[in-house]
């Protein structure tokens, strides 16, 4: 069967909110499935052609990671415990290369009643926790309740808010039933994000990273963590998805330094890194048996106007404002040309995401006739920024140089990370910020509703109170063409209003030994190295 | 030496005077006692500049008012400074560096023991390695002065001594880790637990940028000191005797020609407690240098003022162990202090 097929019937099951294997199954029953397009003898070619070698010890670098790495099956600190995360961990559906949910994890079955506002939740036959003990409903619920539990303040627990902790109901051994607070659309992607791992019973319940024993469904087992430099895992043997993974073991290296990580992969002492500094790509590739790997992200790092402050809180500044950014140039002297130009609106790899909506370029004119208007001729403004991402302080900088053109004088203060993300945080008139890849709604629920954690430009304004109502409906919608139309409206109001200069998408540039097989180019992925290679299953060495 | 007689004569000043060598060597160690109690206080009050406090600095994006006030409660910061610091300084003595404010908030010794042997160990070859080495270029290149060898050992040590030591150990990964030649592991992965002596390939390449870091400064000191001991009388004194020029030289001109070094080595020494940092963090070797620098990016103040107090110790330390062995090698002023 062909992958574009493959990936229809997981858009449909989606849709039915049935299991794909269910969705097989009865396209079997009906006789349709597997006929045509010679689809099993495609997939045994495939299969020959790159055959997966069990064996050897994978060894990556992470950039970042310091003394207050913790390993948590929901949650994270540092950028290697994502890579930690993601091998000890599951969660009960996923995304595939294409940010498309797929019912590839842990749930055999996830589906809403008509209203959208009861879900089914079956979990698979079969899987074993790292300490022997056998997946089921009680472990949902334990980890649904982790996950929004109000003491740990998990970062997952955001997008799962319509989670009524008092409505998830045992039906069987693998079966829970899950009432919400509302319908809520969302609910799948918020399963699917990698912090919403499925942990068992009584895993760590009032501290984060200190679970003894620290066990998940993973492919691989923790053998030893020592926060800030290094930790071992070792293969599953009992992991659930066949023959995977390949590696006997795995070690995750903290390095912080982006020179000492480049020289470790250049050297042979690991096998990938992630995050190589731009300047080094040329040199990685010049290197014979090394290479590096580009992959498209959703993450940007906006500037941030505050709509209820002046001299934001006028429509027509902020839209001068979007107007002075001219985005390809900022993409390609913030990061080096490795990312793709935004287009003042989030979340670009969702289905939903409206791809009608015209590209802003820059205009100095009309961001001067416009300011002119607002009585705002030589505004001067204060741009707060930090080192907390690639292309914050670079984006503030490029701008600040373009906003010139327009006689506006944005003064840039590069202030340290205490002080940026102190009493001030969430305050600033003007500042840049960092955020990671999300579907649409995922987003707003994260940033740009009142009761969003981190909603830097405070939208909605006064103006476009109508933003909340849609979210709401759009929410309770589950027809997916309903639901497009009402999210595309809210874009809409963002695109034309909102706070956001999202001038552009910041690629992940990873290096890799190429003895290292079953990488994907292009994975579009939150994470780096193709999510870690979703756990570190499914690369190998040829 | 003029330091050690100006710290000799203020502490005759203030303190009182048991006599003789060890009488010194106490007044020494009072003394750098001292200090380090003033170092403590300025490390302490270097945490109260901080914007915000210690507890916002650490929590940064993630500060609720209840995870702050419980850091705050667990830090002291709501009680008065100077009970703070009494506190803080009570716990330096009872062993208590107090906890680690990351991950899982283990206390800060432990956190920083293992790093502490690793940071030992490359010190000590450091060291074991590059004092014999600077004293003997320094004392040939005094008895061959103008020769070729000293023009040659001139050059390249003022051409070492003029790179920072992250250039040295940069050049020395591209020379002989990744670009040039393959055969040294150009970081230095010591897993944890592991002792840094079982991974001797891994401490080549640090080793050797901090024997270039601090020969220059001792060797050039060395030859300078050793051309005026070779110029002396009782030197002229011993050749006319009939002395082999090898006794000469090592016997009888090194003993005086090294006091002044000593300081110098002892500075270098303390300086490679501070600049291990650098070199630390180009290797990835996971030392008090990669610690400190990860402590101070995130926060953690506790382990950042432990491992301050420590390194003014070294250097406190090693201070006073220079003006001892000033004061042992040389005679006259051994004798002075009868």
């Amino acid at each position: 069967m062909r992958e574009d097929e493959l990936d229809r019937i997981d858009e449909e099951a989606r849709q039915r909110g049935i299991s794909r294997e269910e969705l097989l199954k009865r396209a079997a029953v009906a006789g349709l499935a597997l006929a045509g397009s010679g689809g099993l003898a495609q997939i045994a070619r495939a299969g020959i052609a790159a055959t997966p070698k069990r064996g050897g010890q994978f060894r990556v670098g992470v950039a970042g990671g310091s003394s207050s790495d913790i390993i948590d099956g929901q949650d994270i600190v540092t950028n290697p415990d994502q890579a930690r995360l993601m091998a000890g961990f599951e969660t009960l559906v996923g995304f595939d290369k294409n940010f498309k949910l797929k019912f590839n994890g842990l749930a055999e079955e996830l589906s809403p009643n008509k209203k959208g506002d009861v879900w089914t939740i079956r979990v698979r036959h079969g899987i074993e926790f790292h300490n022997g003990k056998t997946l089921g409903a009680e472990d949902v619920i334990y980890s649904l309740h982790r996950l929004i539990d109000p003491k740990l303040k998990l970062f997952g627990g955001a997008a799962l808010s319509s989670v009524n902790p008092h409505g998830m109901k045992k039906l069987d051994k693998r079966t829970v039933r899950l009432h919400l607070k509302h319908p809520d659309a969302t609910i799948l992607d918020a399963l699917g994000q990698y912090v919403a791992g499925i942990v068992p019973v009584g895993y760590s319940p009032h501290a984060i990273g200190k679970a003894k024993p620290n066990v998940g469904t993973g492919p691989y087992k923790l053998k030893s963590f020592t926060p800030g430099q290094q930790s071992v895992h070792v293969r599953n043997p009992n992991y659930w998805r066949h023959g995977q993974p390949y590696f006997d073991g795995v070690v995750i290296i903290d390095f912080p330094d982006d020179t000492a990580r480049v020289n470790a992969l250049l050297g042979g002492q690991v096998d990938a890194i992630t995050n190589i500094p731009p300047a080094q790509v040329g040199i990685v590739n010049g290197r014979s048996g090394r290479k590096v790997l580009e992959s498209p992200t959703a993450q940007w790092t906006p500037l941030c106007m505050r709509v209820d402050t002046a001299p934001f809180n006028d429509a027509r500044v902020r839209k001068a404002m979007r107007l002075i950014a001219d985005r390809p140039q900022m993409v390609k002297q913030a990061l080096s040309g490795h990312g793709h130009v935004g287009n003042d609106m989030y979340a670009p790899f969702d289905t939903a995401y409206d791809h009608a909506l015209p590209q802003r370029h820059q205009d100095i004119a009309q961001a001067k006739s416009l300011l002119k208007a607002a009585g705002q001729t030589h505004l001067t403004v204060d741009l707060q920024s930090t080192n907390g991402a690639l292309g914050m302080n670079e984006g503030a900088q490029v701008f600040a140089q373009q906003a010139r053109a327009a006689g506006v004088k944005v003064n840039v203060k590069i202030l340290d990370s205490g002080t940026f993300y102190g009493a001030q945080y969430l305050k600033w008139p003007f500042s840049t910020d960092f955020w990671g890849t999300r579907n649409y709604l995922s987003q707003v629920a994260a940033g740009s509703i009142p009761t969003s954690p981190y909603n830097e430009t405070h939208w909605p304004d006064a103006a476009d109170r109508k933003f909340l109502t849609l979210y709401r409906e759009a929410l309770r919608t589950i027809n997916r063409k309903k639901r497009y139309e009402i999210e595309h409206e809210m874009m809409k109001l963002e695109y034309d209003h909102g706070g956001y200069i999202i001038w552009g998408f910041s690629n992940f540039l990873d290096g890799y030994n190429t003895k290292l097989r079953g990488l994907v180019p292009g994975w579009k992925g939150v994470m780096q190295l193709n999510n870690f290679g979703s756990g570190f299953r499914t690369f190998w060495f040829g | 030496m003029s330091t050690v007689a100006a710290g000799f004569e203020r502490a005759r000043g203030i303190l009182p005077r048991p006599r003789g060598v060890w009488g010194f060597v106490l007044r020494r160690v009072l003394l750098g006692l001292l200090t380090l109690f003033l170092v403590s206080i300025v490390v302490f009050a270097a945490t109260q500049t901080l914007p915000g406090d210690a507890a916002r600095a650490f929590l940064g994006r993630n500060a609720t008012p209840e995870s702050l006030a419980t850091l705050r409660k667990q830090l002291h910061l709501n009680e008065p400074v100077v009970s703070q610091y009494l506190h803080w300084l009570g716990g330096i003595f009872r062993g208590d560096l107090g906890n680690s404010l990351t991950g899982s908030q283990q206390p800060v010794t432990s956190v920083i023991g293992a790093r502490i042997e690793n940071s030992g160990v490359l010190m000590l070859i450091a060291a074991v390695i590059s004092v014999p080495l600077s004293i003997a270029l320094g004392a040939i290149a005094a008895r061959r002065r103008d020769g070729v060898f000293d023009h040659t050992t001139s050059i390249v040590l003022l051409a070492l001594a003029a790179l920072p030591e992250f250039v040295t150990a940069i050049l020395l990964v591209v020379l002989l880790g990744t670009s040039l030649f393959h055969f040294l592991p150009p970081v230095s992965l010591i897993p944890p637990g592991g002792h840094p002596w079982n991974y001797p390939k891994e401490l080549v390449l640090p080793v050797i940028a901090l024997v270039f870091a601090v020969t220059p400064y001792i060797a050039r000191i060395m030859r300078a000191s050793m051309i005026e001991v070779l110029e002396s009388d009782y030197v002229e004194m011993a050749r006319l005797k009939g002395l082999r020029e090898q006794t000469v030289l090592w016997r009888h001109a090194l003993p005086n020609g090294i006091a002044p070094a000593i300081q110098v080595i002892a500075l270098n020494l303390a300086y490679l407690a501070g600049g291990i940092v650098v070199v630390e963090f180009v290797f990835a070797y996971p030392g008090i240098g990669s610690a400190f620098v990860g402590a101070v990016h995130n926060r953690d103040l506790p382990t950042v003022q432990a491992l301050g107090i420590l390194i003014a110790a070294a250097y406190v330390f090693l201070n006073v162990a220079a003006d001892v062995a000033t004061i042992l090698v040389s005679p006259r002023l051994r004798t002075s202090l009868k």
